[in-house]
């Protein structure tokens, strides 16, 4: 008997040490709570100071990495310390908040931002916010306060690869003529008659979760007040998303789109370097992404080819404006922490924003590899990408409007959740009221916003 | 003698010190503070990052009990586990009866059985996606096999095969170990009387050394039972959770809920709960195995 008493303690203990892995993130909690009253972290000289910058926009640790020296030869006595994002960019941001390391100048997503503005020091009277585009700083401001400022305007829609479309109009595809889900399906029909599929999607849950749904929640709806009110009618319950002409005539779209789809063989694959290989290469005619794909597209496309954005059409209305805009989305930005940083650090991290915002050479670098149009008033820097072009072209025009509207109106985990249920409804594997339901039911969850 | 008395007392408690305090307090500190601050977690709203936590009482545990999805994670992760212990074990303990059999080269058979065991999770399952992805269905196309034309991972329910086929595979190398220590300890004569005695290869393996290796079985089950049910690092890599969250275990879904949806309490108590769960069915596997091995 004491054996198995023995043997079954010994065995708890170990199912408590592997079960540890739970307990991390409390560890984690535990200096976190610990740090509020705690001094700030952060090593410094009477002569110098040290920030830490964290990024989540992955992939581009060169371009970060030349921006900090460029910052650093022009600040002598400032020392940047850089820290990447991983695959799990809230995590990270929340074990280094755990340790008592709190970025000083972070680059995360609008959403949380929001959630930590806590933390965040205001930026609404700072000097630089006056070199950033009015339109830019709606997701980025909270009760009329600034806490962030956006690091470049994406715009989603429709990439087309222009010599396809060339090919499939029979001379010079103009982007313009497109003003219907009608007129897109017949350039579809068209580009199909040459052998090429029409178009591609990424059967990824961010993509279709968040880009392509999120869209239901959009300018369609109405004014950012319209877009709220109907976000909180589908929490509260009194509206179905079954029941709103936006969202079934962007599913009807979607459902259009499908059956031209690249990846129909095997709709979730989701790769995007491959996709971006078969607009490059011609073997489709569109992709439903973003600006940000040059990175992907650059590598494979050609000299001289050309390629554009489209926008999604939700209806049949030639005069619908928004038939003719592509969403813009200024998906990060950079905030400034007070809760884990010394006032001096907090001065150095504003120089750093100030510097990364309106510096002509970091201005450069960002246009180049990120090949998207910056929302800074002094910005004179030309973009190489076409996407990233077509982009500022449709902001010249008018044609564009605000994917978020406001910081909070998508919950940071709707890429996650509702995600899943789109990649299921690609899949064929649900039908579009069952959809309707589970979105509803995710909103049902959440807080109104 | 109280002087002799002392002495022991205090070598005892000095061989202690220095043997037994460092990991006692390593233990203390990282897995039984955690732990319990885990559970007062599960109390509160905390996001994983604001500043002010609100107290909730038990509303974490009613959203756990009261959420289907958890449910079906749950059923999943024990059909998964189901499969993987039985796989595992079953791999391990064939692998370890091959390399323990003189062949030629045993020694680096047993080093090519164990490394993927050293390699990791996140990095296996990387390797594993690629080729479930595009090397499975390259052959599929080039051979016309029609199951093998679209990529496993896109399916659900061959999505859930791929997890436990790599986890499998990747868990028998360190059961395979296990066994080998077990199965070396057979005594040898006890096989040379079994052959004398007219006894076939088979025989030998479940009439003698898998009765003599129970301890080693018990041993790998109770391993592959807490591996298997809290398996992550795959799942995460191999197939996130994915296609639309069918292969979504509950130590994964524990992840998502405490740091995408930045519901830190409810992952806790998520966590909690689960802990419970895994520990009553590995305490109930090793008291009954434990139990067989005294009547014997």
């Amino acid at each position: 008997m004491k054996k198995q008493v023995l043997s079954m303690c010994l065995g708890l203990t170990m199912i408590i040490s592997a079960t540890a892995g739970c307990g991390k993130a409390s560890d984690a909690l535990q200096t976190e709570v610990q740090s509020q009253s705690e001094t700030p972290a952060g090593a410094e000289s009477a002569d110098s100071v040290e920030i830490s910058f964290y990024t989540t926009d992955t992939g581009k640790d060169q371009m970060f990495q030349d921006i900090i020296s460029d910052f650093e030869s022009k600040n002598p006595g400032i020392k940047v310390e850089y820290i990447p994002g991983g695959d799990d960019q809230l995590q990270q941001w929340m074990a280094l908040y755990a340790s008592n390391e709190g970025p000083t100048v972070s680059l995360m997503d609008p959403i949380n931002i929001w959630e930590n503005q806590e933390r965040m020091l205001e930026l609404t009277n700072e000097s630089f916010i006056s070199n950033i585009e009015e339109g830019a700083l709606s997701t980025m401001t909270f009760n009329d306060k600034i806490y962030a400022v956006p690091q470049t305007a994406a715009g989603v829609g429709l990439l087309y690869n222009k010599a396809v479309c060339d090919a499939a109009v029979g001379g010079n595809f103009d982007p313009t003529t497109i003003k219907t889900r009608s007129d897109l399906e017949d350039l579809f029909k068209k580009i199909q008659a040459t052998g090429v599929d029409a178009t591609c999607f990424t059967g990824v849950n961010w993509s279709l979760g968040s880009h392509f749904l999120c869209q239901v929640y959009g300018a369609a709806i109405g004014s950012t007040k319209e877009r709220v009110d109907y976000v909180n009618g589908i929490i509260s319950g009194s509206k179905k998303e079954i029941d709103n002409d936006v969202f079934n005539g962007y599913m009807d779209t979607f459902d259009m789109m499908i059956k031209y789809n690249h990846n129909a063989a095997d709709p979730l694959v989701g790769d995007v370097n491959i996709d971006a290989a078969a607009l490059g290469a011609g073997e489709c005619g569109t992709w439903f992404m973003g600006d940000w794909a040059w990175a992907f597209l650059a590598p494979v496309a050609s000299e001289g080819q050309e390629f554009g954005i489209l926008p999604i059409p939700h209806s049949d209305d030639a005069n619908d404006k928004l038939n003719q805009s592509i969403a813009t989305l200024y998906a990060k930005g950079y905030c400034i922490d007070k809760s884990q940083n010394t006032e001096e650090q907090q001065a150095a991290g504003l120089k750093f924003v100030d510097y990364i915002t309106s510096d002509s050479y970091a201005q450069e670098q960002m246009a180049t590899v990120c090949g998207q149009a910056l929302p800074f008033k002094n910005s004179s820097v030309k973009l190489e990408s076409p996407l990233g072009l077509s982009t500022a072209n449709y902001i010249t025009k008018g044609l564009t409007y605000d994917f978020y509207g406001t910081p909070n109106l998508y919950p940071s985990d709707i890429w996650y959740e509702c995600g899943a249920f789109m990649c299921e409804y690609l899949a064929g594997q649900t039908d579009r009221a069952t959809l309707a339901s589970k979105i509803d039911e995710y909103w049902t969850k959440q807080e109104a916003r | 003698m109280m002087r002799r008395d002392f002495r022991k007392r205090f070598g005892d408690i000095l061989c202690f010190a220095g043997f037994g305090l460092p990991a006692l307090v390593i233990w203390i500190s990282v897995v039984l503070i955690p732990f319990i601050f885990g559970i007062w977690i599960t109390l509160t709203d905390w996001n994983g990052l604001a500043m002010q936590i609100h107290f909730v009482g038990f509303e974490n545990f009613h959203d756990v009990f009261s959420d289907p999805t958890m449910g079906t994670s749950f059923i999943k992760t024990v059909i998964y586990a189901f499969f993987t212990v039985i796989a595992s074990n079953i791999m391990g303990i064939l692998l370890a009866l091959a390399v323990t059999s003189g062949i030629k080269g045993q020694n680096l058979f047993r080093i090519g059985f164990f490394t993927p065991n050293i390699i990791g999770g996140i990095i296996l399952g990387y390797i594993w996606r690629f080729i479930f992805l595009y090397a499975f269905t390259a052959v599929g196309k080039g051979l016309e096999i029609e199951w093998m034309k679209t990529s496993w991972l896109t399916h659900p329910t061959r999505a859930l095969i791929a997890l436990i086929i790599v986890s499998s595979w990747q868990l028998s190398g360190y059961l395979m170990v296990i066994y080998i220590a077990g199965l070396t300890s057979v005594p040898k004569d006890l096989i040379d009387a079994a052959y004398a005695d007219g006894a076939s290869a088979l025989q030998i393996v479940s009439t003698v050394k898998l009765p003599l290796i129970r301890n080693s079985i018990a041993i790998c089950i109770f391993l592959s039972i807490s591996r298997a049910f809290m398996s992550f690092d795959m799942n995460l890599s191999l197939t996130a959770g994915g296609p639309y969250k069918s292969t979504e275990l509950i130590a994964y879904k524990i992840y998502q809920t405490a740091f995408t949806s930045m519901e830190f309490g409810k992952g806790q108590a998520q966590a909690i709960v689960f802990f419970v769960i895994v520990a009553i069915i590995s305490l109930l596997q090793v008291y009954f195995t434990r139990k067989g091995v005294d009547e014997q």
